[in-house]
Order: structure tokens, then C-alpha cells, then sequence
């Protein structure tokens, strides 16, 4: 008789993991079928607050030990950048006419790359913290101009490559998802040659190849070692021509029809720092949607 | 109970974010160690069944908000995760380096098979390890290394995240 209040206690002890496991599972099952987008960007507001901190403090502790050994360097370079300005100052005033006729020549031809599309610069501050998963959190939300669905490139190399495109975005950060991650799909098609086309898809690790999907089987022959595969911007969220990968390998199995070949991702996924969320102006899929 | 909770879930998500900002640099082939499981199991083994699933749920959903899953993801999986670790509570003697490495291997694969789980339900909505992937091992491997010493970090804070009948 006397046991009888711990008994209640013990049991309700118990029924505390599967209430949160019930919970979890409801929150699940909302999420996915994407009724609501709101708790999620809220979220990603709040705690993308805290976590650009702790990044900030990182950054800032490997700066200041950084920072040591650059200023012997700096003063190295000084001297050397002083007599680099000098001679560059000479070559300046050619410079300047050489960029007006440059301009000129532009605009008879109509074209300007910087009339396609504009470019928010943001910086990468966290990566997904599960490996399951593989996001990145950029410092660069709705209040700069980012919107979902938004295609993201960067540098490298001086080469511009295809990142991946932004799935939530919060008030001063965004996520983007990849092209490595295992759900993301690219319209692309060889760069050179053939034009194959083919879908290009992550397999979840920077580490791994990219895949093409897709390629016709007839093509096999004219695919060589190192061609460049780009973006073809069909219907897709991305710009066309931006470089995804270069091929590695190529999958000939006798029982398919199509071919599947292994892509080098154009980008260091692990050596990028900066990138580019990319506005172009007449993509369609482009919402309002935060 | 109650600030066992909250100290356990702020120290939960303070990991989600160092795993999220720092360990980029630790990471071996891609694959970072999970420390928030960690302090989740050491959490959960001290505590009982209350405060450990309670604190992976909340910090499960800070997590799922952070990551490209869906929301509940990893609060089912923290919970799951929890829950199976208190169920272990009391009947060992954690020592400093035998049971940490084996809780921080077990609770990798427990994880996993969470998410195998709600990879069943879901389908292809939500991410699930494979067994023949290296990122399972690797992950495995790294929390085990892990383990003993985050556990003796853990030790000082116990009267800030253990509740105070577990404390005696």
C-alpha cells in the first residue's frame, strides 16, 4: 500500500520516452509533407544567431594564432608590394583606355555578364552538425536579399563553380544543400564535344565523386578523361553554364541502356570559405517564400 | 529534475553548435564526430529515464532546425538514443575507459539503427546510414575514442547536470 505513489511515479517516469518518441514522430510527419515552413525558419533564426557566435569565437581564436606568424610575412611583403605599386602605377593610365574600349565593345555586342544575374557574397560560418546530412550555413539571410531555391556558386582556382542552391533561409543566415548531398539532382551536360546531357546527383560526401546519370550509351566513345561538365539551366534553379564537375570515370554496364560517369567536383568543398548566392532575374521557381 | 534538464539540453545544443562551427577541422574523411551523443548517453546512464530523453528531445529539435532533416528527426533519435541508455541506468560501474569506449561505439550503432527505423517509416524523406558506408565505422570509431575523455569532463559538472536524487 505504502509503494503505491512510487509505482504511479515509476510508471510515469516511463511513459516519459515514448511521449517524446510519439512527438518526434508527429513532428516528422509534418515536416515532410512540408505543411509548415515556418517553425523551421524561425528556428534557423534564433539558433543560426548562436551559432554564427560560436563561429565568430572559433575564428577569432585561430586568427589571433594566425595572425602572429602573418604579420612577419606582411612586413616581407610590404617591401615587395612597394615596388610592385610603383610599377604598377606606370601601367595604370593603359590600363584605364584599354577598359573603355573594353566597355565600348561590350556594349555593341549586347552582352554582360553582369546584366544576367547579381551576386550576394556570403561567407560560410557552420556546416551541418550531423554527418548524415550535409548542409551549409552561410551569413547571408532574407533581410540581404537571399531567397529559397536560390542557386549558389563560388571560386576557386580561378574557376567558377556550381555549390548548391539554398533550401530555408532565416532573417541573417541561410542553409544550402550541395550538389554533393545525396539529394540533389543537376540538368547538366558535357561541356565540349557532344553536348551528352545528363543528370548529375551527390552521393553525401565531398569526398566521393559526383554521378551523372542518364548519358546515352552512344556517346560512350567521345567521352574523354578530364572533359568539363556544366549546368545545362533547363528548367532548373541554376544557371546554364556553371561548371560542376570534371570527368573521372566512366560505368559501361552491358544490361543498360544509358551510361553513368564518375565527376570530380570542380570544387575544394573543404577549402571554401566564401560564396555567391546567385539573383538571376528571370528564373521562374524563384518565389516569395522565405 | 527540472535544472537537470535545462543545464543537460543548453549543454546539448552549446555541442550542436561547436560540431557545427569547429569540427571541421577533426573531421576524418568527411566525418565528424558526434559529441552531442556522447554527453547525451552519459546524460541519460546517470539520470533515468526522465531527464536524459527529455534533454535529447529538445536538443534533438535544436539540431533538426540546424540540419537540412526534418523537423523531429533527431529528436527521435536523441529520444530513442536516451532512452535505451537509461535503461541501462545504474547497473554499471562507468569506469575511465573500458565502458565509456564501449557506451560511445553502441550508442553510434543505436543511433543508427534509429534512423534505419524512421528510414522504414519515411522512405527516402529522411537520411539513414548504410552498414557497408564508411561514414557508420568511422563515426562509431570516433565517438569511442571520444567517450572516455568527454565522460571525465563530464564528471565535475554532475551537480549541474545530474538530478539530485541520482547524486545521493
Amino acid at each position: 500500500m505504502s509503494d503505491q505513489p512510487s509505482r504511479v511515479d515509476d510508471r510515469g517516469s516511463r511513459a516519459v520516452a515514448p511521449i517524446l518518441l510519439v512527438a518526434s514522430l508527429l513532428c516528422i510527419t509534418v515536416s515532410t509533407r512540408s505543411l509548415e515552413g515556418i517553425p523551421e525558419s524561425l528556428g534557423l533564426t534564433v539558433f543560426g544567431f548562436f551559432q554564427r557566435g560560436f563561429s565568430v569565437v572559433g575564428e577569432l581564436v585561430s586568427d589571433t594564432v594566425a595572425s602572429i606568424a602573418e604579420l612577419r610575412k606582411l612586413r616581407d611583403n610590404f617591401h615587395e608590394l612597394s615596388a610592385k605599386l610603383e610599377r604598377y602605377t606606370n601601367m595604370e593610365r593603359g590600363l584605364a583606355d584599354l577598359r573603355e574600349e573594353n566597355k565600348r565593345l561590350k556594349e555593341q555586342l549586347g552582352f554582360s555578364q553582369e546584366i544576367l544575374y547579381q551576386r550576394i557574397a556570403a561567407r560560410i560560418v557552420a556546416k551541418d552538425p550531423e554527418n548524415l546530412y550535409s548542409t551549409i550555413t552561410i551569413d547571408k539571410g532574407f533581410g540581404d536579399g537571399v531567397r529559397k531555391n536560390m542557386p549558389v556558386i563560388a571560386f576557386q582556382d580561378g574557376m567558377e563553380g556550381l555549390v548548391g542552391h539554398v533550401i530555408e533561409v532565416g532573417r541573417g543566415v541561410s542553409k544550402i544543400v550541395p550538389i554533393y548531398d545525396s539529394k540533389s539532382f543537376i540538368a547538366s551536360r558535357l561541356s565540349a564535344g557532344t553536348r551528352t546531357e545528363g543528370l548529375v546527383g551527390g552521393q553525401g560526401s565531398p569526398y566521393d565523386p559526383l554521378l551523372m546519370r542518364f548519358v546515352k550509351k552512344r556517346t560512350k566513345d567521345e567521352i574523354q578523361f578530364g572533359d568539363l561538365v556544366v549546368t545545362t539551366g533547363y528548367e532548373s534553379v541554376y544557371p546554364a553554364e556553371v561548371a560542376v564537375g570534371r570527368v573521372k570515370k566512366v560505368r559501361v554496364l552491358e544490361y543498360q541502356t544509358s551510361i553513368d560517369i564518375e565527376l570530380d567536383p570542380i570544387l575544394d568543398f573543404s577549402r571554401i570559405e566564401y560564396v555567391f548566392v546567385v539573383k538571376p532575374q528571370n528564373v521562374l521557381s524563384i518565389g516569395s517564400d522565405k | 529534475m527540472i535544472r537537470s534538464v535545462v543545464f543537460s539540453t543548453l549543454l546539448l545544443i552549446a555541442c550542436t553548435f561547436i560540431q557545427s562551427t569547429w569540427f571541421g577541422g577533426v573531421a576524418v574523411l568527411g566525418v565528424t564526430p558526434d559529441i552531442c551523443l556522447v554527453v547525451l548517453i552519459w546524460v541519460s546512464y546517470k539520470n533515468g529515464p526522465v531527464e536524459g530523453p527529455a534533454a535529447g528531445f529538445l536538443s534533438g529539435l535544436a539540431e533538426d532546425v540546424l540540419s537540412a532533416s526534418p523537423l523531429g528527426f533527431h529528436a527521435f533519435i536523441n529520444s530513442a538514443v536516451a532512452a535505451t541508455a537509461a535503461l541501462l541506468h545504474g547497473s554499471f560501474f562507468i569506469d575511465k575507459l573500458l565502458l565509456p569506449v564501449i557506451l560511445g561505439f553502441a550508442g553510434t550503432i543505436a543511433k543508427a539503427l534509429a534512423a534505419g527505423a524512421l528510414y522504414l517509416v519515411f522512405g527516402s524523406r529522411v537520411h539513414a546510414y548504410s552498414l557497408f558506408d564508411r561514414v557508420l565505422w568511422i563515426e562509431a570509431a570516433y565517438n569511442a575514442l571520444l567517450a572516455p575523455l568527454v565522460f571525465l569532463l563530464l564528471g565535475p559538472l554532475s551537480r549541474f547536470l545530474v538530478a539530485e536524487r541520482e547524486r545521493g
